[in-house]
Formats: structure tokens, C-alpha cells, sequence
């Protein structure tokens, strides 16, 4: 018999390709033998756009690259710029940062966790992971007014001191936290159709991993133990004790656990940096106009959706002669193609959650 | 055993039916706003504002359009003061550097319309209507 | 005690009334069946809005959410606001879909339910057509949804609607067996495919005593045939957006909604008659009541399970059928045999 493979085009209107993507599959019945992915449905050239801003004015554009994470942008980005100024950050905005970094990489993972089990049919686990998430941007809000574009941390610190009441507001969640995650566990992580689901599916070796340049909990779950955290500790965090969770297999089982572990661990850090917190400003003596001094520098930080740098050229003007980001969602997404070929049509949808990418960062 | 996971699962939800629900019941019981909430539209007070325009120029996406003229002492004075929400991304760069500290968010977040000129907002006149309205019922109205 | 029963109070008097005015009995029973048939589709429509609300209700509360409630006390009438917007809206018909067969499948697919009503068993001598082939009927009527489903499929000209429509068929006929296995049990135990036998039979013990692992059994196929999560890949709405339905809007995508709630209470109401003892109940209450009663336990297992799985993959589907549920419901099958023989031996 002859058969014939057709192509199906998914997204970029779809339930589920987390926004704008377009998936283009070829199929056999219902096997992918190819997956092409087509981005660019949500680009907004944030990249050229800063070349024009004063760089207080492309703080806020870092918010929206990957706006699951957007304090980790924003620290990674004003980490670059001070890293060129030389300034000086002083010791409790440091410990502000890492506390917003990392009840942000909850909360993003939490979205990670929520929609790609959402995408398996589970819609209450998605609903809990979204209810959960839902305290954390309260303490956002309470902090620095705003649920998701925080311009919270600046260049030298942070723009406020936390509010009256915040630290234990926060340790109230932290406390809360356990039984969320035990709830997850519970209802998802046991749940032997989810396992079905996900364990074996879409191996991805070490070697492809760090061939593709993989990074992230993609790149862990294949067990390659880095984490730009620990591997080159940027800010305050080599005075934290936590893991880097790691996968054996590197299927989407593994990519989920890796997740559901970081989020624990950033919980520790969490604890931990709350209970280190020194008193004292939160703001570094710097200049009004920030002019950093003619030069380049590229700094990385660790995301919840991998390695994310910065590459920033200075002219000596107030205005970045050229800022490039790289998105570890993008280039996470290259595996795409690679990972679903010869799963199924009912699989292409959770390896693409498990890659977890967030359109904002990969059109950026 | 197969199948504990699933039992597992089935009684969390049942658990979950007999909870107290995380619903807002949205228009009738107003959210409890923080107090750095940045939301609703950017609220002029004009007598304060000295024109200097540096809210404007902190402006990223130019979201905040103002004229300014010379009165007759030779002073700066504000014309026309415009804010469209259209365009702001609620950074909060004007109101940080706003020397005079005269303008902040009025926190009325729900102002949707039916055209986007209706996110234009004209901050004198808003103002204006709102100290009429106080003079003459003494109560703060909503617009 | 059936007298006290105002629904058969309700039937005996009608019954009077076209006596009086119809020439001959055989008349007088096909105006009844009339009046059973417009019963019948008259509780499916009620139902059908009910157990939107009640799915949205579910839902919401397991999800920490309120459901709707909006509209009237505790959102009541949500799904009849819904109805009104779905009439009124535009008879969009996409270009390039097959006409006949696109058009005829929500119609098709609405048939099997409203004759499977035919052989509920309401309550002691309130079975609307009491065939003593009652649950074969059932069980060959339903399998014609898998036409309707295909036809939906093929008929809409969509990629997406074709995969659906595809994984309907494979879905719903090899459920089937399971789900007719599951039944021969029962069928077994009273020696009668007659719905009202087999609830007299269970006036001492209710037969989910007796087959447990074929009520299971019987749950599982049925979500299968119903197209219920964990088993909704015909609509898996995060990998082919709805399936076979995704060209359909308007009333004509209501009416596989209805169809869905009508089956789902049609396999509800079976399952009660077969297992959960159909009308049988303390005496306080009509035997109708209690059959409402057990059906309605049982579509909320149904929701409750949907609104706690994911869903399984296509192949895990079929494995799941072929390589466990055929097996073991085979084995039930034979032991139930072999119980029936030692019981028989031993004098019983
Ligand atoms: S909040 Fe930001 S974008 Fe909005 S008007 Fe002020 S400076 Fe402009
Ligand atoms: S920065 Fe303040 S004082 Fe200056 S023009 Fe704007 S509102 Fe007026």
C-alpha cells in the first residue's frame, strides 16, 4: 500500500503552543516526521528598540523578554551594566535580587508545570499550579506595585526598600509552599497516566543537549551538571547552599522533575537569603545619567528557562550602542524538531512544554 | 501499586470540592489594591507641576505628551498635559523623576473603552473636573 | 405501592384519556409510545442543560474556582443564556465541507442517545419500550455514534477533524468489546437482557456486589464511548483544538453538546441499572427517584474523574483496551461462569 505524509500547521492560533508559535508537522498518520518551528508571530525588536533608549528607558524592555522571569531579566541585565560602570551593589539589595530572582523561577516554573500538564488534558493541576503562583505575585505586587513588568530591580540595587510587613508575608508562602508542592506531587507527579505520558518520551542525550547548546532544565534533565549559579556564581550566590537537580534519562519526565527540584531548591535559597538579610540601603550611589564607560562585556545568568546573557557594547553615550540577548528559550527550541520526530501528534504538544518556551523571550 | 497514583489524585479534587474557593468575585467585591500599585491613569496635580518635562523625556515609549507655554511673568507654564495609556507600560519612570512630585497613579484600573482614543487622557481637564466636582459636592466622585 | 407513583399516576390517566378517544388498543399504544418518546427527548433537553451547569459547577469547585455564577442564584441560568446565544447565532458554514455529510452529523449523532431512552428503566413499570432484548439494543444502538463521528470528521474537510474523526472510530470500536464483556456478566447472573429483569433480579443484591471487576470495567469503556477524559482524545483539545467539531459553531456545535450529555447520562442510567440496582431503594421515595438518584452518583464519578487526569495517548488507548481490559474482562467472564456452575452444583 501506498502511503502519503501531509503536512498539519499548528499554531500560530492554536490551545496550545504557548502564545504565537507555529508548529509546521509532516505526519504519517499520526506519527511527526518532521516538526518545523516558525517564530517571529510575536517579534517586537527589543534589541534595536533599546539602541535608541537611555539605558534607565531598556530596564523595562528587559521585563518583557521572558516575562515569566522578568526579575531574572531585569537582574541579569542590570548586573551587565553595572558589571561595565564598576558599581557596587549594596549588601541587602543583593539579597532583594536573589529573593525576587527566585520567587520568580518558582512562579515561572509553576507556569511550566501548570501548562504543560494543562496540555496533557490534567486542567486542575494547571489551575492549581496558576492559583499558587497567584501568592507569589502578591508579594510582586506588594513589593513594587505592578503582577508581571516589575521595573523593580535597577541599576545599583533595587528601587525600594521591600514594604512593612513583606519579609513575613513572604516566609508566610515559603511555609505554604510545602503543602503546594505536596499537592503537586499528589495529584500530578503520581498520577501513573501523567507518568505514562511523559517517561520515555523524547530522550535527549548529553551530548545532543550540550551539542545544541542546550541550557536550563532541558540541559540538566540530560544530567550535564550546569547551572551558571554554581558554575560561575554571579551576585551573591556562592554564599547559598542549594542543589542543581539533575536528570538520569533526559525524556520529559526527567525535564519536568529537573523543574519541580529547582523549584524546591530556590524555596531554600529563598529561605535562607531571608534569613541572612542584613539592614541598611538598597540603593548604590549612581550617577543620573548613566553613561557606562566605551567597552563591551557579556554577563550570563541563570533563568528559569536556561542561560540567559547579555552582550552589551558601550560608545560612552547614555543610550547602549548595541545590546544582544541570548534567549535560552530560543535556542532551547532548535530541539524541537529533533526531539518529536517519530513520537506522536498527541506528544509534540508536552515536548514542547518541556522545553518551556515563553514567546516573548524567543521572538523577542 | 498501579493505580495509587490515581486515587491519590481523585481524592485531592474531591478535598478541593469541599474548600473555600479562590474566586474574586470581581465588579461587586473591588480587589484589595497594594499601596505601590501602578495601574489605572497617570492623575496631574497642575498647580504643583513646574513644566519642566522630565517626565516626558524619561518616557520610554513617549506616552506622555506635553506643551508648555510662557506666561506673562516669562514663566514656564503648562498647556496642554496628554497621557495615553495606549502606550505606557507602567514602568513609573515619569513619577520617580518627576522633581515636584506632582503627578501619580490614580489607580482606577478599569477603564476599558470601545477606541483607543479613549485611553488618550487629557490630565488637566480630569483635574479640573475633579477639584469642580469637589467644590461644589464636597465628595470625591468617580468621573 | 406502585399507585402512589405519580408518574405512573400520570401515564395510567393518559392512557384512560386516549382510550376514550382512539379507536382500539393497538392505537392507544402507539400514542403512548408517542408520549414516551416526547418524555424522553423532553429529559434529554432538561438534562442536557443541567449537567452543563453541573459540569461547569464540578469543575469550578474542584478547581477552587466558583463555576459559573453570574447569572441568577449560583449561576442557574448560565446554560440557558448560553442556549439563547448559540440559536441566535450565525449558520456558518465553512467553505469546501462535504454539504449532506457535514450538515447530518450532529443530527446523526444526537439519534443513538434518545433511543437508547427507549429502554431505561426508570422505575418499576416505567420502562418507556420494555424490550426483552433491552441492553443488546443499547448496546447496538450506541455503536452508531461512531458514524456520526466519522461523518462530523470527514465531512468538515480539516485536518484536525479528520484526525478526530479517525481516532473516534478506532476508540469507540474497540471499546465496544470491553464494554459488551463487562455486560455479559450481569447478563450471566439473571439469564435476561430485559432492563427491568435485571433490575427486579437486584431487589436482594445489587450486582456491583457480585461483579466488581466488571462495574470497573464497565466505568472505564464507558468513558471510553463517551468520549470523557481520561479517554477525550476524539476532541483532545490540546493537540487537535476540537476534533471532529472544530468547524461546527452555532447550534449545530450545541448539538453534539447535547449529544455528549445525553450519552453521558445514557450510560450513567445503564450503569446503575446493571450494577447500582435501578430503582430498588427504601421505600420513601419513588423507585424513579432513587434511578435518577444512582444515575446522577454516577455522572458525577464521571466528572470527577475528568476533572482530575490527564489523557491518555492514542496508542496507550488501545493498549489499554486490547492488552488489559479484553483480558481481564474475558476472565470475569469465566469466572462468573464458573461461580454459576458451582452454584448450581451445589443445589443453589
Ligand atoms: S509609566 Fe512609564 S511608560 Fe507610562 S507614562 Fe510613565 S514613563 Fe511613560
Ligand atoms: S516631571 Fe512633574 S513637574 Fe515636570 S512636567 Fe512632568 S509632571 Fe510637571
Amino acid at each position: 500500500m501506498r502511503t502519503q505524509t501531509y503536512e498539519l500547521n499548528m499554531g500560530p492560533q492554536h490551545p496550545s503552543t504557548h502564545g504565537v508559535l507555529r508548529v509546521i508537522l509532516e505526519l504519517d498518520g499520526e506519527t511527526v516526521i518532521r516538526a518545523k518551528p516558525v517564530v517571529g508571530y510575536l517579534h517586537r525588536g527589543i534589541e534595536k528598540i533599546c539602541e535608541s533608549k537611555s539605558y534607565p528607558q531598556v530596564l523595562p524592555y528587559a521585563d518583557r523578554l521572558d516575562y515569566l522571569h522578568s526579575m531574572g531579566n531585569a537582574l541579569g541585565l542590570c548586573q551587565t551594566v553595572e558589571k561595565l560602570m564598576g558599581v557596587e551593589v549594596p549588601e541587602r539589595a543583593e539579597y532583594i535580587r536573589v529573593i525576587m530572582a527566585e520567587l520568580s523561577r518558582i512562579a515561572s516554573h509553576q507556569i511550566f508545570l501548570g501548562s504543560l500538564v494543562g496540555e496533557c488534558g490534567a486542567l486542575t493541576g494547571f489551575v492549581f499550579a496558576i492559583r499558587d503562583r497567584e501568592r507569589i505575585l502578591d508579594l510582586f505586587d506588594m513589593a513594587c506595585g505592578a503582577r508581571m513588568t516589575f521595573h523593580y530591580i535597577r541599576y545599583g540595587g533595587v528601587v525600594q526598600d521591600l514594604p512593612e510587613g513583606w519579609v513575613e508575608a513572604c516566609r508566610k508562602f515559603l511555609d505554604d509552599f510545602d503543602g503546594m508542592m505536596e499537592t503537586y506531587r499528589n495529584l500530578l507527579v503520581g498520577n501513573e497516566i501523567l507518568q505514562a505520558r511523559l517517561k520515555g518520551i523524547a530522550v535527549l542525550s548529553a551530548e545532543r543537549a550540550l551539542a545544541m547548546s542546550a541550557s536550563g532544565g532541558v540541559l540538566r534533565a540530560s544530567g550535564v551538571n550546569y547551572d551558571v549559579r554554581k558554575a560561575e556564581p554571579y551576585g551573591i550566590y556562592n554564599r547559598f547552599d542549594f542543589d542543581v537537580p539533575l536528570g538520569t534519562v533526559g525524556d520529559s519526565w526527567d525535564r519536568m522533575m529537573v523543574r519541580l527540584g529547582e523549584m524546591e531548591q530556590a524555596a531554600r535559597i529563598v529561605r535562607q537569603a531571608l534569613d541572612q538579610m542584613p539592614e541598611g540601603p538598597v540603593m548604590a550611589k549612581v550617577p543620573k545619567l548613566i553613561k557606562p564607560p566605551p567597552g563591551e562585556i557579556y554577563h550570563h545568568v541563570e533563568n528559569s528557562k536556561g542561560d540567559l546573557g547579555y552582550y552589551l557594547v558601550s560608545d560612552g553615550s547614555p543610550k547602549p550602542y548595541r545590546l544582544h540577548v541570548r534567549r535560552p528559550a530560543f535556542v532551547n527550541l532548535q530541539l524541537l524538531d529533533e526531539l518529536c520526530r517519530g513520537y506522536l501528534l498527541a506528544d509534540v504538544v508536552p515536548i514542547l512544554g518541556t522545553l518551556d518556551p515563553v514567546l516573548g523571550e524567543v521572538d523577542c | 501499586m498501579y493505580g495509587k497514583g490515581l486515587l491519590t489524585g481523585l481524592g485531592i479534587t474531591l478535598r478541593e470540592f469541599f474548600r473555600k474557593k479562590a474566586t474574586e468575585r470581581y465588579p461587586e467585591v473591588r480587589p484589595k489594591l497594594t499601596e505601590r500599585f501602578r495601574g489605572g491613569k497617570l492623575a496631574l496635580e497642575p498647580e504643583k507641576c513646574i513644566a519642566c518635562g522630565l517626565c516626558s523625556l524619561n518616557c520610554p515609549n513617549g506616552s506622555i505628551r506635553l506643551v508648555t507655554v510662557k506666561d506673562e511673568a516669562g514663566k514656564r507654564k503648562l498647556s496642554e498635559y496628554e497621557y495615553d495609556a495606549g502606550a505606557c507600560m507602567y514602568c513609573n519612570l515619569c513619577i520617580e523623576n518627576c522633581p515636584q512630585k506632582c503627578i501619580r497613579w490614580d489607580k482606577k484600573f478599569d477603564f476599558a473603552g470601545y477606541d483607543r482614543k479613549h485611553l488618550i487622557i487629557d490630565c488637566i481637564a480630569v483635574a479640573n473636573a475633579k477639584k469642580a466636582a469637589e467644590r461644589e459636592g464636597g465628595a470625591e466622585t468617580h468621573e | 405501592m406502585p399507585n402512589d407513583d405519580i408518574l405512573l399516576r400520570i401515564g395510567a390517566s393518559l392512557r384512560e384519556l386516549f382510550a376514550g378517544v382512539l379507536p382500539g388498543p393497538d392505537a392507544v399504544d402507539v400514542a403512548m409510545y408517542f408520549v414516551a418518546l416526547i418524555a424522553c427527548v423532553a429529559l434529554i433537553f432538561t438534562n442536557a442543560v443541567i449537567l452543563i451547569l453541573a459540569e461547569r459547577k464540578v469543575a469550578g469547585f474542584m478547581q477552587s474556582r466558583l463555576g459559573p455564577h453570574r447569572l441568577g442564584p449560583y449561576g442557574m441560568f448560565q446554560t440557558v443564556a448560553d442556549v439563547i446565544k448559540l440559536l441566535t447565532k450565525e449558520d456558518y458554514r465553512p467553505q469546501g465541507v462535504d454539504k449532506w455529510v457535514w450538515a447530518m452529523a450532529p443530527v446523526v449523532l444526537f439519534v443513538p442517545p434518545v433511543m437508547v431512552y427507549a429502554v431505561l428503566p426508570f422505575g418499576k413499570n416505567l420502562v418507556p419500550v420494555d424490550l426483552n432484548i433491552g441492553i443488546f439494543y443499547f448496546v447496538a444502538v450506541s455503536s452508531v455514534a461512531t458514524i456520526a463521528f466519522l461523518m462530523a470528521g470527514w465531512g468538515s474537510n480539516n485536518k484536525y477533524s479528520v484526525i478526530g474523526g479517525m481516532r473516534a472510530v478506532a476508540q469507540m470500536v474497540s471499546y465496544e468489546i470491553p464494554l459488551v464483556f463487562s455486560i455479559l456478566g450481569v447478563v450471566m447472573l439473571t439469564g435476561s437482557l430485559q432492563t427491568s429483569v435485571i433490575v427486579e433480579k437486584q431487589s436482594g443484591i445489587w450486582f456491583i456486589l457480585l461483579q466488581p471487576v466488571a462495574f470497573v470495567i464497565y466505568l472505564i469503556a464507558a468513558a471510553a464511548e463517551t468520549n470523557r477524559m481520561p479517554f477525550d482524545l476524539v476532541e483532545g483539545e490540546s493537540e487537535i483544538i476540537a476534533g471532529p467539531f472544530t468547524e461546527y459553531s452555532g447550534m449545530r456545535w450545541a448539538m453534539f453538546f447535547l449529544a455528549e450529555y445525553a450519552s453521558l447520562f445514557a450510560v450513567s442510567a445503564i450503569a446503575s441499572t446493571l450494577f447500582l440496582g435501578g430503582w430498588h431503594g427504601p421505600s420513601f421515595l419513588p423507585g424513579w427517584v432513587w434511578f435518577l438518584g444512582k444515575t446522577y452518583v454516577m455522572i458525577f464519578v464521571f466528572m470527577w474523574v475528568r476533572w482530575t487526569f490527564p489523557r491518555l495517548r492514542v496508542d496507550q488507548l488501545m493498549a489499554l483496551c486490547w492488552k488489559y481490559l479484553i483480558p481481564v474482562s474475558l476472565a470475569n467472564i469465566l469466572i462468573t461462569g464458573i461461580g454459576i456452575f458451582a452454584y448450581r452444583a451445589m443445589g443453589g
